[in-house]
């Protein structure tokens, strides 16, 4: 069974991973999906679904790293419109 | 530190209030020597109570966490309120320390981040890491 405080650092984890993308869509992206997901499953109490949760979590951890690597090489050449102050 | 600031403003103070100021200043700070000449931007002769967070910041982390929170805009904030208590679970809480971080342009570390529950902790949290970072 997976430990609350391991959950709540994965979280952060994911979000700190997610604010370094230079692309706005990207980043707005990933911190708008963990938070669901994780609310989604909040109330799981089987340990067997927790744990499937904490890996899926872990997996997807994995993929914005790799995938940061990637959008770091190649950053946009102007900003986003979302991103310029009115 | 806001002792240190504020006995840096009773020398700063004309003569005329500084009396008053200074008798007032210095009941709570009695172990008070010369001020190291540290410059903290120090705007007004504020009477600093509570212990090394400016009023301008925990103004500024209880907008945000209302905002997180989604909480109408005359409940009461106070410096001493706990997230939990304003209906905040863990979630919430990481949420709000995310926003905080990218408002202040800090970084907070994890074990930092766990011990955070009211919003004073905040701010005196955000403090230190904003004095610490322009010296590096």
């Amino acid at each position: 069974m997976v430990a609350k405080c391991q959950v709540i650092s994965l979280c952060r984890s994911l979000l700190r991973a997610g604010c370094k993308y230079p692309d706005y869509n990207i980043r707005e992206y990933t911190k708008r999906r963990t938070l669901d997901g994780f609310r989604m499953n909040k109330n799981l109490t089987d340990p067997s679904k927790v744990n499937d949760a904490y890996a899926e979590g872990k997996e997807q951890l994995e993929v914005v790293e790799r995938v940061l690597k990637v959008y770091l090489a190649y950053p946009p050449k102007t900003k986003n419109i979302m991103e310029l102050k009115v | 530190m806001a002792s240190l600031s504020a006995t840096s403003l009773s020398f700063k103070a004309p003569s005329i209030q500084s009396t008053r100021i200074s008798q007032v200043l210095r009941k709570p700070s009695s172990f008070q020597s010369i001020s190291f000449g540290g410059f903290q931007s120090s705007k007004s002769l504020r009477l600093q109570i509570s212990c090394a967070a400016k009023p301008e910041t925990v103004q500024k982390v209880s907008d945000i966490v209302k905002e997180q929170l989604a909480l109408s805009a005359d409940t009461a904030l106070t410096a001493e309120s706990k997230f939990s208590a304003l209906g905040a679970d863990s979630l919430d809480t990481v949420e709000i320390v995310m926003a905080l971080e990218e408002k202040f342009n800090i970084s907070v570390e994890e074990s930092d981040a766990q011990n955070i529950t009211t919003i004073q902790e905040a701010a005196d949290l955000i403090e230190d890491l904003v004095q610490k970072k322009p010296a590096a």
